[in-house]
């Protein structure tokens, strides 16, 4: 089903945890809800779920208002990030707890636990209690528990947060494809940017109990809504601009007072000087580009070139302004600190914002 | 419903006490609730009664003497339980807390036949023992507690500086420990104070504490004199309890 | 390279030697003291039990077992009964209403949690001489309660509450309740909400909740406060004296009359034995149950149990 939140707010006492929220998520699809901690994430899931009831706003769930039905009543579930496992039932009770609630007949339900604990892998664990498993199976027993029921939506809060690295990368794929093959509507919680962008098929960046982006994980990461999303992304250069003047044509301004720059069109219109910054991710800035192969192209001095595995960073200046590329790997092995090399990058790479 | 339950259970709970101090007020020689007319009358009453008098005095005497020695024989127990981490460590607490498995009317009558026996009937020191006992497993939960909260680099390093451990131990360890210490004092006091069942079963005529005076006395007669000298116990109590809770102290006390 | 590991460890072998020392100087003080004021006492204590008593005193050339058959008599038997039953009664009121309150004090604020607890707690720091003094105006004839209750003319002759066994049943349920409140709540207030929010997700109603998550998990720490309360029950001694009468005597009354007015102590040596014995079987017993409970369920118990 589909899931619909508008206008949501939350308060605990004067500390203003979501100040209203909107979003959709279609049917089927894998939403992922990223921002730095206590930016409300988790308190907007376990508002979806009916954990807390919401000062404000309402809920829908393929298309019906459940924004006063009883948690126990949404046939919602949710994996929690300490796997919330009852600590007195066996792993074959845990994952029959939803099925107990709905009343099923116990063949049924002995049959549908039997599929969710295959669905993750797990039939011979049955008789296991959650003390006696690894985190890696407990996680996988809450993920079998919560898929027993069918639920109309399902809930991830930050639940791979408590593996190791290795056991993370798998159950990230292994829940992608699960909930792929299931064709559940799938709302993750996370801080970890990878986790967001490897998972989901849309993202919503949260700051300070907003939504301040909706959109893919390129989206997000090419053209950010503002300085926060882009910074919380990855890194960036931040270069101050002045004497900003354009149309829809395109836009100029200066660099740093001195040298002349083409930028995007300004789709947000602030008045010519105002406190604008142009933000460019490290991988659009080309070292050794000939004249004319991008709009802007300036003489730089190599720092520093580091070398980081996969790829290389190389820090530059132009002029006072110092910036941060990224290079494949390979490509930085002919720079070295004191080489000059000319810099360029396109006038449509890269976003201008008021520096929020 | 649980509401209903909760305020039975909690008037209750603080009914008889409360009661006692209100009653203790009342202008009339029978027991009338006091209701605008609040008098005096009854304390200066149990305030003139030597007997009671005399059992407050020693009752504070008492606790006072009884938390010194269980403060400080505890303190060095406690420090030698966390600093040290013997192998023993978990029998030692279980033998330091045994008290609270023991009745208070079954150590009473041990403590009874034990005093008499060694000729000590009817002389401080007994009373002085048994309160030592009964208090000592609330003052070593509690200290361990309050040493355990002491991070040990600190003696690490005064020890590093030239301290002996013993010098560490005082001019270190001890205050920091003060605001515990002072706590558990407290509470042991109190304890003593409050202490029933065993001191009856001690007692001799000329040693009675405050609320053996008043068992006796009660034993007898229930007049509004006995109700002003409960309601001083009362107060007392609760000052005592406020103090405790202000400093924080029921949190260590319920650690385990 | 060889000789700095030999040195290493032979200097590790003897500070752990030293580490067995340097403590007993501390704990020494206070073992001497439980030593002399705990454990000789007891011990003093068991030995006059197994001693005749004679018009001139315990006769400490001899030994016997008479005073053991004496517990058997039926006259104490009622005595035994009627211990029972009073603290059977006040354990069975505690039981059902530790629920209640505990989780209606858990639901609170931290901070109004902990003026709730210090309201349940602090009474039981004034001393319950005092606490019998407000039952006895509570329920006497003319007292609070009867005023009250016919006032509003639910009885029109006074309630008989006081010298019956109803009275000290009242008067010991909010005395002795703290201890069953205390731990259920600790144990309540220790377990991880999300196992509440998973279960209601997951289907649970409220009640269901409580049935199938909350009790199994904090039945443990319920079970060992009941214990406690029980054996309070089983050995107070002022309420049931002042409020119970001489014709209400459960086993602490009768302990005082036999070593402090009959001076009997062999016998009362053994009383006490017994009860002790009691006691400890009990504890015993209440331990077993906690524990048997938690670990068939693999789980690790909630509160150690003391």
């Amino acid at each position: 089903m589909s899931l619909e939140v508008a206008g949501v707010r939350k308060a605990f006492g004067s500390v203003r945890a979501l100040s209203g929220v909107d979003l959709s998520v279609p049917q089927a699809s894998f939403f992922a809800l990223l921002g730095p901690s206590g930016c409300g994430k988790t308190t907007l899931l376990r508002v979806i779920a009916g954990i807390y009831a919401s000062d404000a706003g309402k809920v829908a769930l393929g298309g019906r208002d459940i924004t006063q039905v009883p948690m126990h009543r949404r046939n919602m579930a949710m994996v929690f990030q300490s796997y919330a496992l009852f600590p007195h039932l066996c792993a074959f009770d845990n994952v029959a707890f939803g099925l107990r609630s709905r009343r099923l007949p116990k063949d049924e339900i002995r049959s549908r636990v039997a599929e969710a604990l295959a669905l993750v892998r797990l039939e011979h664990l049955l008789q296991r209690y959650p003390c006696e498993m690894s985190g890696g199976q407990q996680q996988r027993v809450a993920l079998a528990r919560a898929l027993a029921v069918r639920p109309d939506l399902l809930l991830l809060d930050e639940p791979l947060s408590n593996l190791d690295q290795r056991l993370r990368d798998e159950m990230r794929v292994e829940i992608r494809d699960l909930q792929r093959r299931l064709a559940i509507t799938t709302v993750l919680v996370t801080h970890d940017i990878s986790e967001a962008f490897t998972m989901s098929d849309r993202i919503g960046v949260m700051q300070e109990g907003r939504i301040v982006q909706i959109g893919s994980a390129e989206e997000i990461y090419h053209r950010p809504a503002n300085r926060f999303v882009a910074n919380f992304v990855g890194p960036i250069n931040e270069l101050p601009l002045t004497q900003v003047e354009g149309d829809a044509g395109g836009a100029r301004a200066l660099l740093a007072g001195q040298f002349s720059v083409r930028l995007p069109a300004l789709t947000r219109a602030g008045p010519p000087g105002s406190d604008l910054t142009l933000i460019l991710r490290p991988q659009a800035l080309r070292l050794g580009v000939e004249e004319g192969e991008t709009a802007n192209r300036y003489g730089a001095e190599v720092e520093d070139v580091v070398f980081l595995g996969a790829s290389s960073e190389c820090r530059l200046r132009i002029g006072p302004l110092r910036l941060l590329a990224a290079l494949p790997a390979g490509s930085g092995a002919k720079l070295a600190a004191g080489d000059k090399v000319m810099v360029g990058w396109d006038a449509a790479d890269g976003v201008v914002t008021d520096g929020r | 419903m649980m509401l209903a339950v909760n305020i039975v259970m909690l008037v209750a709970v603080l009914a008889p006490v409360l009661l006692v101090v209100w009653m203790s007020f009342t202008p009339t020689a029978s027991f009338v609730l006091p209701l605008g007319d609040f008098s005096l009358r009854w304390y200066r009453e149990a305030l003139s009664y030597p007997g009671f008098v005399d059992a407050f005095f020693l009752s504070a005497e008492l606790a006072a003497i009884a938390s010194l020695i269980t403060i400080a024989a505890t303190f060095l127990a406690a420090y030698g339980l966390v600093r040290f981490r013997p192998r023993g460590r978990e029998a030692l607490m279980a033998v330091f807390t045994a008290p609270l498995l023991v009745p208070a009317v079954v150590f009473g009558i041990a403590m009874l036949q034990f005093i008499n026996q060694l000729g000590l009937y009817n002389r401080l020191v007994g009373l002085v023992l048994a309160h030592v006992i009964l208090v000592i497993p609330f003052a070593i939960r509690s200290l361990v507690a309050t040493l355990g909260a002491v991070p040990e680099e600190l003696e690490w390093a005064a020890m590093m500086l030239g301290r002996s451990r013993a010098g560490t131990l005082w001019h270190v360890t001890l205050p920091l420990c003060a605001h515990g210490l002072v706590t558990a004092f407290l509470f042991s006091f109190l304890l003593s104070f409050s202490e029933v069942t065993t001191t009856i079963f001690m007692s001799g005529p000329s040693l009675q504490t405050l609320p053996v005076r008043i068992y006796n006395y009660m034993s007898d007669r229930i007049d509004p004199t006995v109700a002003a000298v409960s309601a001083l116990v009362v107060m007392i109590s609760l000052a005592l309890v406020l103090a405790l809770n202000l400093m924080g102290g029921f949190r260590r006390l319920a650690a385990r | 390279m060889a000789v700095d590991a030999a040195n290493i460890s032979s200097a590790g072998a003897s500070a752990s030697r030293l580490r067995l020392r340097p403590h007993w100087p501390f704990i020494a003080p206070l073992i001497l003291v439980m030593a002399a004021g705990f454990a000789w006492p007891l011990l003093h204590v068991l030995v006059n039990s197994f001693h005749p008593n004679t018009p001139q005193g315990l006769d400490a050339e001899h030994w016997t077992l008479t005073n053991y058959r004496r517990l058997a008599d039926p006259l104490y038997g009622e005595i035994l009964l009627r211990t029972l039953r009073i603290s059977a009664a006040v354990t069975a009121i505690s039981a059902v209403a530790a629920y209640p309150v505990a989780l209606f004090i858990a639901r609170l604020s931290p901070r109004a949690q902990s003026w709730m607890i210090l309201a349940y707690v602090s009474p039981w720091l004034v001393n319950t001489v005092v606490k019998a003094l407000g039952w006895t105006l509570l329920l006497r004839s003319n007292g609070v309660i009867n005023t009250a209750l016919r006032a509003i003319g639910l009885i029109e002759q006074p309630l008989r509450l006081l010298l019956t066994e109803t009275g000290v049943v009242l008067a010991l349920v909010p005395g002795h309740f703290m201890f069953v409140l205390l731990p259920l709540w600790t144990a309540i207030s220790a377990l991880d909400p999300a196992l509440s929010w998973a279960a209601g997700t997951l289907g649970a109603t409220p009640a269901g909740v409580f049935r199938r998550i909350v009790l199994p998990l904090t039945l443990p720490a319920l079970i060992v406060g009941l214990v406690i309360n029980f054996i309070m029950n089983m050995t107070a001694f002022a309420i049931p004296m002042l409020l119970g009468g001489v014709r209400n005597q459960v086993a602490s009354m009768l302990a005082y009359q036999v070593d402090l007015v009959s001076l009997d102590w062999p016998f009362g040596g053994a009383l006490a034995v017994a009860l002790l014995g009691f006691t400890l079987a009990l504890v015993f017993v209440g331990q077993k149950l906690a524990v048997i409970g938690l670990s068939s369920r693999g789980g690790k118990p909630e509160v150690s149990p003391s």
